[in-house]
């Protein structure tokens, strides 16, 4: 094992291979607070990648409903099991990593599904915590919840898949930090499956080998965000690029939400493979399931969504999520608009920060009607 | 000579009786080495219950887990292989048989295929590679045997598919592959991968239940230059017994046999049940392999 930096962590932790950053890597950011389940992503993906003989349960995105939704069933929770109870000292680890808690003979510590765990990729769809009981309907602030947790994989910058593989068929890409299985190489021992702590390695058993998400690389080779993103009707997801803390630029929208504002989290970082999708946390959901699933920052991160209206850069930065096809590498906020700037900072599109909002009495004396208001 | 010592000469020799008694009932036991019994005419490449196999004796191989790297088989399998070897001066066959309670064939997610290969060094002689595998510039020739090759290539005759005969009632609404029945089979490749990528070790690359691989260390078993080798297994009572041929000369690259001449072998087994598959494995070490002199041709 080797000693690398690991700054969702705060500290070097271990890892099968010495730390090697790629030249720029794929990054993310999804708001859950406004994912409605609606699946388009799930079908995007599916409709391009995954149509085939073997692949009808592969749902390399896939949306679960927190805390019951799980795909494969129970993924999170089994791996948390078996790490046990781990700690957060201020913002470094504490615990033990997935790399760290390998049991001898392995590489990563994981655990391994059955085709019957892909069965029921709903479970748990729209159920809210706890049961409600009479009168709580009306007591608020809620103290049930749920939540749309939307999952593509992480390309993380220390795969477990890729650790796992004795093959060495997984491999980062140098120039995008993509995480691709090699269809050619690939033997089907099915390592990955049983070491991605997300579950998003996939065996398919027509052709007797692992598949998984490429994050549409075609397209990000183009310029233009993957399937998933451009056709999320929740307009949730930005694709960008990532940089490590030190290299964090203000005018990097991912860099900003995820390093300047610290607004959007990592999605279970105590696994210790610095995921690279970036999530906004829901804000209505207790503390301590938010630090258990997006780490210490969490709280910090609710309070500054609730006033990101107000403030006019966060305003801006999320009325240019789906705003253009095309990937945003940079942006700036001029005026009332948000900017998307190409790699080349030339502009891409232009939103206004807020859209002009109508306020009109229900009754309309002209027509002598009432108006309804219908979503 | 003492009244003692004869009395003793007397029960060895009556033990040896007993023992070679044994013998015309059971296998011939050799646990020196694999002897490649020398016959003519056909061998049973694809038949490990022919009568031929009675003639071949048999070597008891001790297996070993797989726990030199990670990942490592820590839960062992399979104790023993048995190993009977006959050729016929053009082709090798071996017959491996092994205990497993379960007959695995399709692998699926958490599932693996049972399987069992013979290892021979790339270069007969007596310094051999590294058994695990071999090393870098001394190659090691495998002969792998997988249970869902050899159902791959029966379900062929019926047109039946790998999912088809995981999920016999699945119905499926619709695939894009159908869509257009001219494209049928460009569309599929294209959402068959590995497939498309022309891996070996997919559906439509197995037309053999035993594939040809060379390796010069761990993770690095590739194709052979040359596939001709056959076999079939058969399960019965909890035990499999698969049969493994090829060729004794595959020209370059690969492990030149060569009949009067010794060389090594070594096998491993992998159990599906336990989602024994690649580095997972029951392993030996290497064997003394034997090839009888055949009769000048
Ligand atoms: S398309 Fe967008 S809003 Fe719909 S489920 Fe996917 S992430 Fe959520
Ligand atoms: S999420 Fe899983 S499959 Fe994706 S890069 Fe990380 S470990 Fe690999």
């Amino acid at each position: 094992m080797a000693r690398v930096y690991n700054w969702q962590l705060g500290r070097a932790m271990d890892y099968w291979y010495s730390e090697n950053r790629p030249k720029r890597q794929f990054g993310a950011v999804f708001d859950i607070n406004k994912c409605i389940a609606c699946q388009t992503c799930t079908l995007s993906c599916k409709t391009t990648w995954t149509s085939g003989r073997g692949q009808e349960f592969m749902f390399w995105n896939n949306v679960e409903t927190k805390p019951y939704g799980y795909y494969p069933l129970a993924w999170d929770v089994n791996l948390l099991e078996a790490l046990g109870p781990q700690t957060w000292d201020g913002a470094t680890y504490s615990g033990r990593t997935v790399f760290e808690a390998a049991p001898e003979g392995e590489r990563v510590l994981g655990w391994m599904p059955e085709a019957i765990d892909y069965a029921s990729p709903n479970i748990g769809e729209d159920e809210i915590n706890g049961s409600v009981d009479k009168g709580m309907a009306l007591s608020l602030p809620q103290q049930i919840w749920m939540f749309y947790l939307a999952r593509i994989c992480n390309h993380c910058t220390y795969p477990a898949c890729l650790a796992s593989c004795p093959r060495s068929s997984i491999y980062k890409r140098p120039e995008d930090g993509i995480v691709v299985l090699d269809q050619s190489r690939c033997r089907g021992y099915q390592e990955c499956v049983r070491a991605c702590p997300y579950k998003k390695v996939y065996f398919n058993p027509s052709t007797g080998t692992s598949e998984k998400c490429i994050a549409c690389f075609p397209k990000i080779e183009e310029g233009i965000q993957p399937q998933c993103f451009v056709n999320c009707i929740g307009k949730i997801r930005l694709q960008g690029w990532v940089n490590p803390p030190e290299r964090a630029r203000e005018d990097n929208p991912i860099d900003y939400l995820v390093h300047v504002r610290k607004l959007a989290l990592p999605l279970y970082p105590q696994f210790g493979l610095e995921p690279n999708v970036y999530y906004v946390p829901p804000i209505h959901v207790p503390d301590p399931f938010l630090i258990q699933m997006f780490g210490p920052g969490a709280p910090a991160a609710v309070k500054t969504y609730r006033n990101a209206r107000n403030d006019k850069t966060l305003a801006g930065l999320f009325a240019l999520f789906g705003s253009t096809e095309r990937t945003i590498p940079f942006f700036r906020i001029s005026g009332d608009e948000a900017i998307a700037l190409d790699d080349d900072h030339r502009e891409t599109v232009r939103v206004p920060i807020y859209e002009p909002l109508v306020i009109r009495p229900a009754e309309d004396p002209t027509r002598r009607i009432i108006r309804l208001n219908t979503t | 000579m003492s009244a003692h010592t004869r009395v003793s000469i007397v029960i060895v020799l009556l033990l040896a009786a007993t023992a070679s008694g044994a013998c015309r009932r059971g296998p011939a036991i050799d646990t020196t080495q694999v002897t490649a019994v020398a016959v003519t005419g056909s061998l049973p490449t694809e038949d490990p219950l022919a009568a031929a196999w009675d003639g071949a004796p048999e070597y008891p191989a001790a297996l070993l887990p797989q726990d030199i790297i990670e990942p490592k088989l820590m839960t062992a399998g399979a104790a023993r292989v048995t190993v009977r070897a006959l050729h016929n001066g053009d082709w090798i066959v071996f017959r491996l048989g092994w205990d497993d309670p379960t007959e695995n064939i399709l692998a699926q997610t958490g599932v693996t295929s049972d399987s069992a290969a013979i290892q021979l060094p790339a270069q007969a002689g007596s310094l051999v590679p590294d058994p695990a595998m071999g090393e870098a510039g001394k190659a090691v020739h495998l002969l792998y045997w997988k249970a869902l090759w050899q159902d791959d290539a029966a379900r062929a005759a019926t047109g039946q598919d790998r999912i088809a005969a995981l999920y016999p009632n699945a119905t499926t609404d619709h695939y894009p592959f159908l869509a257009n029945p001219a494209a049928k089979e460009e569309m599929a490749r294209r959402y068959a991968p590995a497939d498309a990528a022309g891996n070996p070790v997919t559906r439509r690359a197995s037309t053999s239940a035993v594939q040809e691989l060379v390796a010069e260390g761990y993770g690095t078993t590739a194709a052979a230059p040359s596939q001709q080798a056959l076999g079939h297994g058969a399960w019965r009572n909890g035990q499999w017994l698969v049969t493994i041929a090829r060729p004794l000369d595959e020209g370059p690259g690969m492990a030149r046999l060569t009949p009067g001449q010794k060389t090594f072998l070594a096998v491993a087994v992998w159990d599906g049940t336990s989602r024994q598959a690649g580095a997972r494995k029951m392993r030996s070490v290497w064997i003394p392999l034997v090839l009888q002199a055949t009769a000048a041709r």
